[in-house]
């Protein structure tokens, strides 16, 4: 009960931040609009299908979940650099409660993301001729889970360890990383060598890959980069609840 | 009377460095009792280990007949602090504030709404019950803070410095409040503010380097020093001279 109270706080406290709708609402929707009209301007005979909007949207999705973890490393790390979090110590709350309480907003938020991003790419879709499964779009939003559960591991983890200035740096950096070794921007298949084989080791690659293959309907291809993701997200949070833990523990020594 | 409050031989170190040095006093229920010291002390250190911020590295503490190491999670719902800094939700209204503290202290949602009322009435909180803390003067913040810190109905409440920074009316204001408190419940405060601890105090402590060197009523610690004010038996005390 008091982990939803908390989550309550926390969810007030991100949607009443103006920044939060430029990153989560506007941000994801403008790349959108800047990706198709880069698409535009891309020869058929260049044949790179990376900026259509059957593999934009879904990227895009994976792209918007990267600011989820900004928000919950700058919510945290917040918090941890104010007196507010040492009244909530001295509260009856339990560590699983902190992060229960940071962890379901930025979930719902998440979702809704991901919502409002495929309903702007059914919308371009509609213009530029291209029809999205509604059952493909609802499997994609739930395939994109996992991803979403990784990046708030990495906010909490992150804010948890480094202090207010520094997080976000570390944060913006894995945004970095997520969009390049991910494969939004680019297509990591074609390219191969080591640069593949790098991209791969990481979980963004899968992540993008899993909603890639949910939103084109190709089921059969998207157990192994679920399954990869799905491992690196629960191994992430938990670590990160469990440093969470441990930073209480030791902040109250 | 009994006592809301005792610490048997308490004692924290910090690697070599001893904050507090095994302080041994009882606060009886119901007493406003101020915790005086030059910075570093042991106020604060002292407060975080009875309220379960900080561990002892030794000695025994009760806090409201519970113990501070193994009933830590009963001493937490009769207590609470205010502490040096403002602890609030920035982005939550004045009333949001009061009622997230409530509902996480356990109170239903009637519960709370209705000790929120009560608090928006003592701390006279109502003109701006819809504002956002963080638009709040310091002065306001800080009543908001120590009505967060009473909307729990504490039976000990501990308040680090609740006066610190602030201007002279909202320090007036503040010491109103708290001297309406006084009887109700038990008062742990540390302040530097000397004449504020002589106005408010029924019973005073000073530490010095983590040492408690005196703790009686107001009038007996200046008998004591054979002094006429507060101020300059603090300054005789903690310049070793008694």
């Amino acid at each position: 009960m008091r982990g939803i109270v908390f989550a309550k706080r926390t969810l007030k406290e991100i949607v009443r931040d103006p920044l939060s709708y430029i990153f989560c609402v506007g941000f994801p929707i403008v790349m959108l609009i800047i990706m198709t009209i880069v698409n535009e301007s891309i020869p058929a005979q260049a044949a790179i299908e990376i900026f259509q909007i059957q593999n934009l949207a879904p990227g895009i999705a994976c792209f918007g979940l990267t600011f989820i973890m900004l928000f919950t490393c700058l919510q945290v790390s917040k918090d941890r650099s104010t007196a507010f979090l040492i009244r909530l110590y001295v509260s009856p709350m339990k560590p699983g409660e902190f992060v229960a309480g940071y962890t379901y907003p930025v979930i719902l938020i998440a979702v809704l993301q991901s919502v409002i991003t495929f309903i702007a790419a059914m919308i371009i879709g509609q213009i530029k001729g291209y029809h999205f499964e509604i059952q493909n779009i609802l499997l994609c939003m739930v395939v994109l889970l996992p991803s979403a559960l990784l990046f708030i591991g990495f906010g909490l983890f992150f804010a948890t360890l480094l202090n207010e200035k520094a997080a976000p740096g570390i944060c913006s950096i894995i945004i970095s990383a997520a969009c390049m070794i991910g494969g939004i921007w680019m297509d990591v298949d074609s390219i191969g060598g080591t640069l593949e084989k790098i991209c791969k080791v990481f979980p963004f690659y899968h992540g993008v890959a899993a909603a890639r293959f949910a939103i084109r309907g190709e089921y059969s291809k998207l157990g192994q980069p679920l399954l990869i993701i799905l491992v690196y997200a629960v191994v992430i949070y938990l670590l990160a609840t469990f440093v969470f833990r441990k930073k209480m523990q030791s902040d109250v020594r | 009377m009994k006592n809301a409050i005792e610490l048997n031989q308490l004692q924290k170190k910090f690697g070599d460095k001893v904050a507090v040095k095994g302080s041994t006093f009882q606060v009886e229920e119901g007493i406003l009792f101020s915790l005086l010291g030059v910075n570093g002390a042991g106020k604060t250190t002292t407060i975080r280990m009875l309220t379960g911020l900080s561990k002892p590295t030794s000695g025994e503490a009760y806090v409201g007949g519970y113990n501070i190491k193994t009933e830590l999670d009963q001493v937490k719902k009769i207590c609470n602090v205010s502490t040096q800094e403002t602890a609030i939700a920035p982005n939550l209204t004045v009333e949001e504030n009061l009622l997230f503290v409530a509902q996480i202290y356990g109170f239903s949602t009637t519960e709370a709404k209705k000790r929120m009322e009560e608090v928006m009435k003592q701390f006279s909180l109502d003109e701006v019950r819809k504002s956002k803390a963080k638009t709040l003067s310091g002065g306001w913040q800080r009543r908001l803070s120590i009505g967060m810190a009473l909307i729990t109905n504490p039976k000990i409440l501990f308040l680090d410095e609740p006066t610190l920074g602030l201007d002279v009316l909202a320090r007036k204001q503040l010491w109103k409040i708290i001297s309406g408190l006084k009887g109700k419940i038990t008062i742990v405060l540390t302040t530097h503010y000397m004449e504020e601890a002589e106005a408010l105090s029924d019973k005073v402590a000073i530490m010095v380097d983590g040492e408690l060197k005196a703790c009686n009523t107001v009038d007996e610690i200046k008998a004591m020093t054979q002094k006429d004010s507060l101020e300059d038996a603090f300054i005789a005390i903690a310049e070793g001279e008694v």
